[in-house]
């Protein structure tokens, strides 16, 4: 053995070096160790056992809306509930499946019957999966490659999911209790930490709620509370511009869902999502009650404190009168009606007719009323968002704009005279009046519902020289923009203001081909469409001496009370805004009102047959009709020539408190007259219930009991499931 | 050549040693059964444990049975074969088989076997293929001088760099680490005369130096150069370790659940099984110490600690006693490996250094770690068994 030679004498001092040093190592570690464990041993024990505080928000009533007199239209209904709370970091999904277990003792949450399989379409393969999976835990696991276990624990889930076989469902006993567990813990499972969920809120029975409420020791989690739901009071009177609410299940809308989650909402909060429940939210909300959780490290809440005083959403006072509402609505479905079965076969394109009413000083609404014929079943249909939806061409009803564009830019002057006949440019066809009118003036050409006086505006706004069946000279396009600007100032072509999510605001033509001869057309009201409420606020505008006031549902705001009869202390109210006043002479406009008069209180005024005799004559309308020619297209062929029937207005014309406008699009045209007047008929029939309402609580008071139809929430309704 | 009874040779307080840290390991893998995450809950690892103990000790026999100088015959082979499989899973090969673990291309999982770790086995070859180094330059230059200094820095570099090389591009910075203290510890016991190693631990100072100024006043500089090697993560650990809360998400996590965990342990601990501190990641492999320190307190983890150093104190000693160079070169470098991997794993869990992946050698749970401290032991325990004790020396 050679190799045993003598070592030289340097290794073992180097090796008392390493082990000096390996000495000096291990000091430092027992040092540093002492300076964790006895130095600092103390704050990290504390720092565990410091009790977590988390808050919880918990969610309020929605506030409640009333007509302009109080009556209530949108109301709160409590139901019984039973919720789920999951404590800080919510219980395990066994946990979850023994609260399921117990509570399905209880409840039932889906029943399969001989006509619905509402169970079984609650619990769907992959919950009746991972229910296996939860019995089965290991056995699943070791399905696994070793590859597959080495994902998250997230895609591994996924991953044993799949591998559960139907054979392996099949074990299983799917009986009905067995689905309702499931079901139950489905439920179990949307919850977040504590924030109280519904497990089953719409059809709680007294029975289970009872049951629930005496097992709650044992039920952790889980309360018997009182939830609630929206109830509308008038049916689908005035429904569309409520509006509705996401249902606790869809909850905040995911495509905004930061901007309600930077504003305090929880995940499943209800929100509105349309009509006045949307543009008001902010209000209807409330305030949730914050309550502060006091847990310790395992997350059991030791304690809890309300930080914030809940208080359920503020109530909207609307501006709508909901008799004259449901008076309107009658009146417009029974015209309707009558036009439709007068002439069944000439009016089979006629499906709506649409009405708007507002106070013209204060833009307060009054009425939106919107019927449809339904072909179909022969039904007629609450259709009234299309007052703000729909746009149609009116007709002759814009030509008190049309005459105050030519006053104002100076075309024509005060009481002009224009010889009414034919307009025949060379190479077209020529545009006329219904008649020829001989000469006319500006008021006149309104009360006579001249065309040929709107042309001659038309050509000369664009600066063109007009000689008969010759080439108009000079126009220039430009007068399309002047035109449609004038327009606007009445609330024409652009948005009305009005307090809604959304509002249309027509179509406006393309120009580019023969803009002198479209213009025209404009000026009559057969180029450009316009919705039913522009048409309102254009009347109101004239109505109220050139001032456009923002036309408003909201009245006022008042504070949420206890008392459930009694309307809160005003919040807010909503004041009259001036959108624009029209710059133009105010003797302008008295013309154009003069006009309006004469339409509906002289001689040969287009609509005196209906509103100049009695008892129309004593509510002092003024107004102007319009009839539009439309065409009915299907699949790009002409299959029908139609008429749109218009009528604007106002009433008194001396101190307007009305305005109001009528669209009743795509009637029939019968050869030879005989068409159901349906715009005038509904004008003088909503004149006289507007007067007869004012007349009557002049007298009597405001009748608070109307008929009900308290027809469920539908939204609500779906929100418990 | 007369020797004394040969059964004084085997070292029994050194096999004492590792039992009781055997049972350490194995009582407090048991404790932290029902605590792991729900991940493990199928496995046991106490039992995976002893098996691997079981194994462990059947390898110590059959070493025992050969002559550790017989190593020297095969020490090539051992480092080739290692160095060809860190090169194999630098580049991912075999695919399917090469496996990454936490970002890590550390790992071979062999189907039916279970995963193996090259780095534990490459510390042993490296430390047999320097012993081997010093032992034939010994042999060669009877005489030192600076030249033959220089030249066997130079074949000790030329050894160690390539592995270190490969283990740090995985990247596993603690087994890169240890080889590094390995080499130091070879180097300081070579015979390498005091002027050169000073100048190399000068050197060495004032290149972690640089950096560590690089990174106080030019943070943007390192984190550039980081970034483009691929070595994010050492960054982030240097960060979580520096400023755990501020880093509390990604580096620092960690640490302050390991940190909260021991040093609400106290003096006396809180008994058996008294967690109070989920969720830290790795407690039964890299963070072992986190529950004895929990459940024992300062005394209990001191008396780890203790047993610790009583075991490189017993390689201590045996390295002293062994009159074979190649011998006692063999013990320093195990010295040096279980020196740096206790001082790494315990320190980083007190906050004494980064967070790295190293296991803490007989405790922590794993198969190859523990075939290897195994190994390396019984090349101990061979070496002190062939010791022989001259009586006029």
């Amino acid at each position: 053995m050679g190799k045993k030679k003598k070592k030289r004498t340097q290794l073992p001092f180097r090796l008392n070096i390493l082990f000096l040093i390996v000495f000096a190592l291990f000091s430092i570690l027992i040092l540093q160790l002492g300076v964790v464990q006895i130095l600092n041993g103390e704050e990290a024990q504390e720092e565990i056992d410091k009790t977590v505080n988390t808050s919880s928000k918990i969610s309020v009533p929605r506030g409640k809306m009333y007509d302009r007199f109080g009556r209530i239209i949108l109301d709160n209904e409590p139901l019984r509930a039973i919720t789920y709370t999951p404590p800080k970091g919510g219980d395990t999904a066994d946990d979850r499946l023994d609260i399921a277990k117990k509570l399905a003792e209880f409840i039932v949450i889906g029943e399969n019957t001989d006509e619905s399989n509402e169970l079984n379409e609650m619990v769907k393969e992959r919950d009746k999966k991972e229910y296996w999976y939860l019995l089965n835990k290991s056995e699943v696991r070791d399905r696994l490659t070793p590859e597959q276990l080495e994902l998250s624990n997230s895609e591994q889930y996924q991953e044993m999911l799949e591998e559960i076989t139907t054979e392996d469902l099949a074990e299983l006993d799917w009986s009905d209790s067995l689905l309702n567990i499931i079901a139950i813990k489905k439920e179990l499972d949307k919850a977040y930490e504590l924030s109280p969920h519904v497990i089953k809120g719409e059809d709680v029975t007294e029975e289970e709620y009872a049951k629930v409420s005496e097992h709650l020791y044992d039920l952790p989690g889980i309360d018997a509370s009182i939830d609630w739901k929206r109830k509308v009071v008038y049916g689908s009177t005035f429904r569309s511009y409520i509006g509705g609410i996401t249902s606790s299940n869809e909850g905040i809308p995911s495509e905004n869902r930061d901007f309600y989650l930077t504003r305090g909402y929880s995940r499943n909060d209800r929100v509105g999502e349309s009509g006045l429940e949307q543009q008001y939210e902010s209000i209807l909300r409330g305030r949730k009650e914050v309550v502060q959780y006091t847990t310790d490290k395992s997350g059991n809440i030791v304690g809890s404190e309300p930080v914030v005083d809940g208080q359920r959403g503020s109530d909207l006072i609307l501006t709508i009168d909901m008799e004259l509402q449901q008076a309107v609505d009658q009146i417009v479905q029974e015209e309707l009606q009558t036009a439709v079965e007068k002439h069944p076969y000439q009016n089979r394109y006629l499906e709506d007719a649409l009405v708007a009413m507002m106070n013209p000083k204060t833009g307060e609404v009054l009425a939106l009323s919107g019927v449809r014929h339904n072909k179909e079943t022969n039904e007629y249909e609450d259709h009234s968002f299309r007052v703000i939806y729909d746009a149609h061409r009116p007709g002759s009803a814009i030509k008190g704009a049309s005459v105050l564009a030519g006053l104002d830019s100076g075309v024509i002057y005060p009481g002009e005279p224009i010889y009414d006949t034919c307009v025949k440019i060379a190479g077209t066809q020529p545009k006329c009046s219904w008649m020829n009118l001989g000469s006319i003036n500006d008021i006149n050409a309104l009360k006579r519902s001249s065309n040929v006086y709107m042309f001659h505006i038309a050509m000369r706004m664009g600066g063109g020289v007009y000689r008969h069946n010759d080439k108009l000279r000079g126009f220039d396009d430009d007068g399309f923009r002047l035109m449609r600007n004038y327009f606007s100032q009445f609330g024409l072509g652009v948005e009305t203001g009005i307090d809604l999510p959304y509002e249309g605001t027509g179509f406006k033509g393309d120009i580019e081909f023969n803009a002198a001869g479209k213009l025209m057309d404009f000026n009559i009201g057969q180029f450009d469409t316009f919705t039913t409420l522009q048409l309102a606020q254009y009347a109101s505008t004239i109505a109220n001496d050139g001032y456009r006031v923002r036309p408003h549902l909201l009245k006022e705001v008042r504070q949420p009370v206890a008392d459930k009869n009694e309307l809160g202390p005003i919040a807010q109210s909503v004041n009259t805004e001036v959108l624009n006043k029209i710059e133009m002479d105010d003797g302008y406009i008295d013309r154009v009102q003069e006009g309006f008069r004469r339409v509906m209180q002289e001689n040969q005024g287009t609509a005196v047959n209906y509103f100049g005799e009695a008892p129309y004559n004593s509510y002092k309308p003024a107004g102007k009709t319009g009839t539009a020619e439309n065409e009915i297209y299907q699949d790009g062929r002409l299959v029908a020539h139609v008429e749109n029937l218009s009528l604007v207005g106002y009433a008194p014309y001396d101190d307007p408190e009305i305005a109001f406008a009528i669209v009743v699009p795509n009637n029939g045209i019968i050869e030879g007259g005989g068409q159901h007047p349906i715009n005038h008929m509904i004008g003088r029939k909503i004149l006289d219930k507007y007067f007869e309402l004012k007349a009557e609580r002049a007298k009597n008071g405001v009748n608070l009991e109307l008929k009900q139809e308290a027809v469920q929430d539908k939204d609500a309704e779906t929100e418990q499931e | 050549m007369s020797s004394k009874n040969t059964n004084s040779n085997i070292d029994y307080s050194l096999i004492f040693i590792v039992l009781l840290l055997a049972i350490v390991s194995c009582f407090t893998l048991y404790t932290l059964g029902n605590y792991l995450p729900e991940k493990y809950s199928n496995t046991n690892f106490m039992l995976q444990q002893i098996k691997w103990y079981i194994v462990g000790s059947m390898a110590i026999v059959v070493i025992m049975f050969i002559d550790y100088d017989r190593l020297r015959q095969v020490v090539w082979i051992l480092y080739g074969i290692g160095i060809i499989l860190l090169t194999m899973l630098f580049f991912h090969f075999p695919p399917g088989i090469a496996k990454e673990v936490n970002g890590a291309w550390g790992w071979f999982n062999i189907p039916g076997l279970g995963t193996m770790q090259p780095a534990e086995f490459m510390k042993i070859f490296l430390i047999i293929a320097l012993a081997q180094i010093l032992v034939s330059h010994e042999e060669r230059f009877k005489n030192r001088t600076n030249k033959s200094d220089i030249w066997l820095l130079a074949k000790i570099m030329i050894i160690s760099l390539p592995p270190m090389g490969l283990i740090a591009v995985q990247p596993d910075l603690g087994s890169f680490l240890v080889l590094a203290f390995i080499t130091f510890c070879m180097i300081l016991v070579s015979g390498i005369r005091w002027r050169v190693i000073l100048t190399l631990v000068g050197f060495s100072i004032i290149m972690v130096g640089t950096v560590v100024l690089l990174y106080v006043y030019n943070p943007e500089v390192v984190d550039n150069f980081t970034e483009d090697f691929g070595f994010e993560h050492v960054e982030s650990r240097f960060q979580g370790w520096l400023d755990p809360y501020e880093y509390g998400k990604s580096g620092g996590y960690q640490l302050i659940r390991a940190m909260m965990s021991i040093g609400s342990g106290q003096l006396f601990g809180k008994g058996i099984q008294g967690f109070e501190v989920p969720n830290i990641p790795e407690r039964h492999t890299d963070m072992i110490f986190t529950a004895i320190a929990e459940q024992f307190g300062f005394i209990g983890a001191s008396f780890v600690i203790t047993l610790l150093f009583l075991l490189i104190y017993r390689l201590i000693h045996i390295a002293l006693r062994s009159n074979d160079q190649f011998g006692s070169f063999l013990v320093s470098g195990m010295i040096g490996m279980f020196t740096f991997q206790i001082f790494q794993n315990i320190g980083m869990s007190v906050q004494l250094l980064p967070i790295t992946g190293l296991p803490l050698p007989f405790v922590s749970y794993g198969g190859s770690s523990i075939l290897t401290y195994l190994i390396a032991i019984g090349i101990v325990l061979n070496i002190n068994y062939r010791t022989k004790e001259y009586m006029f020396d």
